[in-house]
């Protein structure tokens, strides 16, 4: 077996070596972003406090040569834990293009979404709108990609996940039929060592569907999780979009989606930030509701408001945001998390012992630079 | 000398004669027959081209840079300035589907998003990528003939076929008499609001064909904002491989 210790580093000889090996008369480029940011917390004694905050994203674009494209993505950032300037690859990857068969080898994003905000049948649980936070969706894998035609492939995935020695395998089926995206898809996760815990093996199987119904984008996904010697449980997901031209020309966008989904799944789902409140006071069956609202102010700013609240404890995150392209390359970006509900419920504040702490409020303020 | 003065006469009169027939073949032009000429014009199987937007508003200015490859049905865009580099559209009919390059993921755009501007822009999606030939979805008719811009042209009024999906409910189009190019187009909601007004500045001929190289969309509905799209590099009927218009090219 191949260890994941070994494997990024195979992948960037081999990059190497086929870098070295032909001529790539197109330009090489570099580019990427810088973040700066300024932390606002109010905590649960209703402390203020604050923090800057930094990162930057470099990526290495390489001209497409004889069906092959590597590509190699870096983030780096200060490691809150230790202080010093880390890095972690989002991407160092090699792809083939075959004929029938398109093969990527190394670290590459591994993303099933369809259009939610969150997807309970990703290759990695995770929610969408806070998996930047997390990047658990850059993954050492293995990825055979068939196209079948312009909107039909089968994927295979062999992935290599942190805290474990076994593989981690995905298939996933897309077509689409009468105007609708649909996918099919199985993942098995092995046993995961998670800091000193031991999340046991299981599988899911899932089915996503997302299409218009008149003037309503409408989207769906269910789920079926199972582990061995263990029942199994469903999850389902339902949502819509809409936009609404106002007569001055803006429009207002929104989106809402229903989650429901066994407690024991909540958490992968969620990501380790809420995982502490999960296993509280909550029933067998969780159901979340999400919704935003984007409204675009002008050509360069908008406002949006997302909300994401457990109709179980009716405890709830409102997260209001603002963003403002000053120029070509610079933006501004405000964003705001307000964390309602009471001791122990899942979006509340103060949380049981043992379990992480959440803020009562966060406010962030920051510059992004593209180049 | 009455022989030289005989045949001045007959030329004269030849010309003059070839000068009406133009003027009689040309005014006599139906509204479908200038479309037509229109649309032949613009129209074109195959497109490759660079292409840069400003979007203005107030005093701000934002460039966006993009290539384009387009057939009869299909198109695809992929953003090359720094801050949405690598992002991809791809439009296959009425179907509209974005590659989010960080990520790498396809997600299918909801009908309702095409009419929105195109990454902020005052073109929407459907404006860009729209790929239908106008006789096919408008009936027109000539109202006027006016000079724009030191011009002639004919001013047509099209308004959408019943049952077709359209944009736009009405459009009323300047057209070149000479060149059979849209110099200018007024876009209207059904209620008769005008939407959007859109101006070719430059026009060039290339490969045969004259062609809008910088046109201006403004909004209508909005004060002091307006997008200029200008092709720095356009080239037609290429081969274009099938799967180019594919989930497949997008990755």
């Amino acid at each position: 077996m191949i260890t994941k210790k070994y494997f990024n580093i195979a992948i960037l000889f081999m990059i190497f070596f086929i870098l070295g090996s032909i001529t790539i008369s197109a330009k090489v480029d570099i580019g990427g972003e810088i973040n700066a940011s300024l932390v606002v917390i109010l905590d649960n004694q209703e402390n203020l406090s604050a923090y800057p905050q930094g990162s930057l994203d470099l990526e290495l674009y390489i001209p497409p040569f004889d069906n092959n494209q590597i590509k190699s993505a870096v983030y780096l950032y200060p490691n809150p834990s230790t202080g010093q300037l880390d890095f972690m690859f989002k991407k160092l990857y090699l792809k083939h293009k075959f004929d029938k068969l398109h093969l990527t080898l190394g670290r590459q994003p591994i993303s099933w979404s369809f259009g939610s905000m969150l997807n309970p049948v990703d290759f990695t649980l995770g929610s969408v709108v806070m998996d930047e936070e997390t990047g658990s969706k850059y993954q050492d894998a293995i990825e055979a990609y068939v196209p079948l035609n312009w909107n039909s492939s089968v994927s295979l995935i062999a992935a290599f996940p942190e805290g474990s020695q076994d593989i981690k395998w995905g298939l996933r089926g897309r077509t689409m039929i009468e105007g609708y995206d649909l996918t099919l898809n199985y993942v098995r996760e092995p046993e995961i060592d998670f800091m000193g815990t031991i999340i046991p093996a299981s599988q899911r199987i899932g089915f996503t569907a997302k299409g218009d119904l008149g003037p309503i984008g409408a989207y769906g996904a269910l789920g079926y999780y199972f582990k061995d010697n263990d029942n199994g449980n469903l999850a389902y997901l339902i949502g819509g979009d809409y936009s609404y031209f106002f007569e001055a020309g803006n429009n207002i966008y929104f989106q809402l989606e229903y989650l429901s989904m066994k407690k024991d799944n909540l958490s992968s789902i969620l990501g380790p930030f809420f995982a502490g409140n999960v296993t509280n006071n909550l029933n067998e069956n969780i159901g979340l509701i999400l919704g935003m609202v984007n409204y675009e102010i002008d050509e360069f700013s908008q406002i949006n408001l997302m909300a994401i609240s457990s109709l179980n404890d009716g405890s709830v995150i409102i997260i209001p945001g603002y963003r403002n392209q000053l120029s070509n390359n610079l933006s501004l970006n405000l964003s705001t998390a307000i964390y309602f509900g009471k001791e122990d419920t899942l979006f509340g504040s103060n949380v049981s012992e043992g379990a992480q702490q959440k803020p009562k409020g966060m406010i962030e303020i920051g510059l992004t630079y593209s180049f | 000398m009455k022989k030289i003065k005989w045949f001045l006469l007959i030329g004269i009169t030849v010309s003059i004669l070839f000068s009406c027939l133009i003027i009689a073949t040309t005014a006599e032009m139906t509204a479908e027959e200038i479309i037509l000429k229109r649309d032949s014009n613009e129209y074109f199987d195959t497109a490759q081209m660079e292409a840069e937007m400003i979007i203005v508003s107030g005093g701000r200015k934002i460039t966006k840079t993009m290539l384009i490859l387009s057939d009869k049905r299909n198109a695809l865009i992929e953003f090359t300035n720094p801050v949405d580099r690598g992002t991809k559209f791809l439009k296959r009919e009425d179907d509209l589907w974005m590659f989010f390059p960080d990520a790498e993921e396809i997600i299918k755009i909801s009908g309702h998003m095409l009419n929105q501007g195109m990454m902020g822009s005052d073109f929407s999606y459907q404006d860009v990528m729209e790929a239908d030939k106008l006789t096919d979805l408008y009936d027109f008719e000539i109202i006027k003939e006016e000079e724009f811009e030191g011009r002639p042209c004919y001013v047509l009024e099209g308004i959408a076929r019943e049952g077709v999906k359209v944009s736009y409910y009405r459009r009323i189009s300047w057209v070149d008499k000479e060149r059979f190019i849209g110099l200018k187009e007024e876009l209207y909601t059904k209620s008769g609001r005008i939407l959007k007004e859109t101006k070719a500045n430059v026009i060039e001929e290339i490969e045969g064909r004259w062609v809008p190289t910088n046109s201006v969309m403004e909004n209508k509905l909005r004060k002091d904002t307006y997008t200029e799209f200008t092709i720095t590099q356009i080239k037609f009927n290429l081969e274009i491989p099938e799967e180019t218009f594919s989930l497949q090219n997008l990755r």
